[in-house]
């Protein structure tokens, strides 16, 4: 027996095998959950609908015309479904497992604490999310390929790089969320971790170069070196809705440099968790 | 000297706690800042224990034996002193050592809540890497035992507090551990289940000869299944020895029931004060605490002065001997923090932040 | 409400009972402190997107104004309506309605002479209080070091009293508003999808997103009808002066009819409720 690893991958699935099954036993939870997910996509479009009623992009001379934002959101949509079908409902869980004291159980099995708390629930109505996402992304595409006046040609690298940075995105939005969950071992309760969260990631949620004016270049340094989420959806968006050739440098710099925070990120965000568990006091009953 | 299995050095926990005090103002003062105080969960724990042995934590609530319990599994690290099990330290949770052991929590439940038991199971499966055989007989044989086989399919949600327990056995001893720590696993049960655990642990202990430590309120759970007693009180081992040991070492009391042929009145009961002290008496019945050495004298006079019916000398009830124990425990803390001999134990550390 | 207060000396009583209420909610807010200071701090980040994202669409558009917003009068309207939020938004109402019916908490109302609305009221101006007492100072400093986002300056008195009026009124909306989605849950278990639709609708159709101007002629319509813009529309909308006087107290008028069809229809539910639910022997 000595030695034995457990199959991570195996151990996932059944993960997300238990969550279908129970997502499945909730069945109208589960529909109105997508429903309320679908709307507040269309909600989001509504509004970049009427905002380029008003201009025709976003910001000067970014590029950042209706179809290329779409691309944008599109990004977004994607990355955070992942997120909220993988990661949220885990992280909730944390805060929850850690104030019940019932991360006991977690701290058990011969198996990695951070897998068995990061993995366990899988929000299988969050990923309709994704499918609103990849629709928008392709019709903005189809929008951005066709359209009679400089028409975007796909390049496959492109195409390759996307998922490539998608994945990185995902990661350093985990790494985030696991050390906002990590922190309430010392903070106790922490009912505002999803409110946080969305107010952090707010700000990953536009092109950056809307911060480039004035003091928001600060901002600007901030969430880019410092909580890298602004490169979370800005670099495979740019990557895919405007052509390669056109990308300045500074921005190859970045796309460099995100492979590098999404790698720091999750370092730190394990030291973090394994500090708090730690601290960890576990609350009797 | 050869290790044993279980072995604690001077083991302790310190917790600290934000102490809350009362009113609203003292509340708003806490935004600011606060108080804590050190609470020493655990002072300083020598034990050993053997292979094959199943030992039973008394002691009141609060005595640190569910904090022991969880630094022998690892779940929080001592504040100073050692332990190993199986020649593992605990805290460091290796893979090697979270195969070997489990721990049921009467207070806490790990299965998941609205899937069947049978989803965790398979779950545990291959958390623990269990072959797929050897998982098949191990279930087989656990729900046969415990009677859960019709169960198995039901969500976790409407299964009865008993039912439930067994299912957190089973998901326990799906991995064969070696060693097992049961921390209050009958609390809240009916007597029927309560009664149906201890069975079934005693009979796997017997067959399997693994090391058990249970805590519990229950002296039934005790009675029925421990030979070896440990009572934790104030952080601190109290004794360490047989369950009838602790009779015989803590208490010099018997309980003499005696039943008269003539009504009882009171000239008879206070006749029979100077014998000992009355515990009970409900005609035809008197229920008197003796002297042990007393009690042959006594039982002579009695027999000589009286028409008795019917007679029992028996020792007095676990549970009153131990909560002497308890008690007496208390005393000698409050007396000694009295004396100022406390040893630092809510001692406060100033103020953080 | 359940029993009638015969005497003086029961008033005061339940005064006393109300205030007991409202003091151990307070000292409960206060214990989480950790979660306090995270909380009142973060309310303003989403601003500051808000403040980049329609500069930079003001920028691109050429324009000075959109629908008679400037640029400024975009984020003025935005710090208002957290303002308005601030009020009108029962963060845990519903839910923690739900889960005392589920876990049976609820009859605790039933025995003791306590009313569920009336409690859940005075423990939310509890918890509003608390945050906001302390709150109020980065509110004020963050007002204060964006005045120039107000370019009309304080409004005149009248107005106040109205911004004051669509405030309270805005806060007991979002009360009995929620607290009516709660008690759905004495005939439907499952509530939190609910919530999240709620939520999801309010956020868009209140204004909470942006100025329900902009919307195009008839949505703008239709959106006016519903008891939603009382929430954070109309109060900022008050406050920026983009209400006439005299529809001012019309809006007024109409926002207090809302608020009385809610207060009723979350009364005749908690009776009902209760009716069911022991009926069913709890």
């Amino acid at each position: 027996m000595a030695g034995y690893r457990p199959s991570y991958s195996r151990v996932f699935l059944t993960f997300a095998r238990n969550s279908l099954v129970r997502d499945m036993s909730f069945r109208t939870n589960f529909i109105l959950q997508s429903i309320s997910t679908v709307s507040w996509t269309i909600m989001n479009i509504g509004f970049y609908l009427i905002v380029f009623q008003y201009t025709d992009s976003i910001g000067e001379d970014t590029g950042w015309g209706r179809d290329e934002f779409f691309v944008f959101l599109a990004t977004t949509w994607i990355i955070n479904s992942l997120v909220q079908t993988f990661f949220m409902p885990n992280a909730q869980q944390f805060s929850e497992l850690i104030r019940s004291g019932n991360l006991d159980f977690a701290l058990l099995k011969p198996i990695d604490t951070q897998f068995v708390i990061s993995f366990p629930r899988v929000d299988w109505a969050a990923l309709s999310n994704l499918f609103m996402g990849l629709t928008l992304l392709g019709y903005s595409l189809f929008q951005l390929t066709t359209r009679e006046t400089n028409p975007l040609i796909l390049d496959w690298r492109a195409v390759l790089m996307y998922p490539f940075y998608i994945a990185c995105g995902t990661v350093i939005m985990y790494s985030v969320m696991i050390t906002l969950a990590s922190t309430s071992v010392w903070l106790g309760r922490n009912q505002t971790l999803y409110n946080f969260w969305f107010y952090i990631t707010n700000f990953s949620r536009y092109p950056m170069e809307i911060y480039k004016v004035g003091w928001g270049m600060a901002l600007w340094v901030f969430f880019t070196f410092l909580i890298p989420v602004l490169l979370v959806v800005n670099i495979p968006a740019r990557i895919m809705a405007k052509p390669l050739n056109t990308m300045e440098t500074h921005y190859w710099q970045l796309a460099g440099y995100s492979i590098f925070a999404t790698l720091i990120c999750l370092t730190v965000s394990r030291r973090i968790f394994v500090r708090a568990l730690k601290s960890y006091r576990s609350a009797s009953s | 000297m050869p290790m044993a299995l279980i072995e604690l050095n001077n083991l302790q926990k310190t917790y600290r706690v934000y102490q809350k005090k009362e009113g609203l103002r003292a509340s708003i003062k806490g935004l600011f800042k606060r108080k804590y105080k050190e609470v020493q969960a655990v002072r300083g724990i020598d034990l050993q224990v053997e292979q094959g042995e199943f030992v039973a934590f008394l002691g009141p609530n609060g005595a640190g034996k569910t904090t022991t319990l969880k630094l022998l599994s690892g779940v929080i690290h001592p504040t100073a002193g050692s332990a190993t099990v199986m020649g593992h330290i605990p805290w460091r949770r290796e893979n090697d050592y979270r195969r070997r052991f489990a721990l049921v929590m009467g207070q806490k439940n790990q299965l998941w809540w609205d899937l069947p038991a049978q989803e965790s199971f398979r779950l545990h499966q291959q958390i623990y890497g269990i072959e797929p055989d050897t998982f098949q007989h191990t279930l087989d044989e656990l729900s046969d035992l415990l009677g859960l086989r019709e169960l198995l399919s039901q969500p976790v949600r409407e299964l009865s507090l008993g039912e439930r327990m067994k299912m957190e056995l089973t998901a326990a001893l799906l991995h064969s551990p070696e060693v097992l720590f049961l921390d209050e696993p009958t609390i809240g049960l009916d007597v029927v289940a309560q009664h149906n655990i201890q069975q079934f642990l005693k009979y796997y202990q017997e067959k399997r000869k693994i090391t058990i430590l249970l805590t519990s309120h229950y002296m039934k759970d005790v009675a029925a299944l421990c030979k070896r007693v440990v009572i934790i009180a104030d952080g601190q081992i109290q004794y360490d020895g047989s369950l009838s040991g602790i009779i015989d070492e803590t208490t010099n009391r018997k309980l003499v029931t005696l039943q008269f042929a003539d009504p009882i009145d009171k000239r008879l009961l206070g006749s029979l004060k100077r014998f000992g002290h009355i515990v009970h008496h409900e005609a035809p019945r008197v229920k008197l605490g003796v002297t042990r050495d007393d009690v042959p004298a006594m039982l002579t006079a009695i027999l000589d002065a009286y028409d008795i019916d019917d007679l029992i000398v028996e020792e007095p009830p676990l549970e009153e001997v131990i909560a002497d124990v308890f008690a007496r425990v208390s005393e000698t803390s409050a007396t000694q923090s009295e004396l100022g001999l406390s040893r630092s134990n809510d001692t406060q550390v100033g103020e953080a932040e | 409400m359940t029993t009638a207060v015969s005497s003086s000396s029961s008033l005061s009583s339940r005064a006393k009972t109300w205030w007991t209420i409202l003091r151990i909610s307070l000292e409960e807010r206060f214990v989480y402190r950790g979660d306090f200071a995270l909380g009142t701090l973060m309310r303003f980040l989403p601003i500051i997107t808000q403040v980049f994202l329609w500069g930079a669409i003001f920028a691109a558009s050429g324009n000075n104004a959109i629908q008679g917003y400037t640029a400024n009068a975009v984020v003025a309207y935005y710090m208002l309506t957290m303002i308005s939020r601030a009020f009108s938004s029962m963060p845990g109402l519903c839910s923690g309605i739900a889960l005392q019916v589920r876990d049976g908490e609820i009859k605790k109302y039933l025995i003791q002479p306590i009313d569920l609305l009336g409690f859940l009221l005075i423990t939310r101006v509890a918890h509003k209080l608390c945050y906001y007492a302390i709150a109020i100072i980065p509110f004020t400093l963050v007002f204060y070091l964006c005045r120039g986002f107000f370019e009309n300056g304080w409004p005149e008195a009248t107005v106040l009293v109205a911004y004051g009026l669509a405030l309270t009124m805005g806060f007991l909306l979002g009360f009995f508003i929620e607290a009516s989605l709660g008690l759905v849950s004495f005939w439907f278990l499952e509530v939190t999808s609910l919530v999240f639709v709620y939520n999801l609708l309010n956020f868009f159709l209140s204004g909470h997103m942006f100025p329900l101007d902009l919307l195009p002629e008839w949505a703008n319509q239709m959106v006016r009808l519903l008891p939603f813009q009382y929430l954070a529309y109309f109060p900022a909308a008050v406050f920026l002066g983009r209400i006439e006087q005299d529809e001012l107290w019309f809006g007024l008028g109409v926002e207090a009819c809302w608020l009385l069809a809610f207060v009723v229809l979350s009364r005749v539910m908690l009776n009902r409720g209760i009716h069911r639910y022991s009926g069913f022997g709890g």
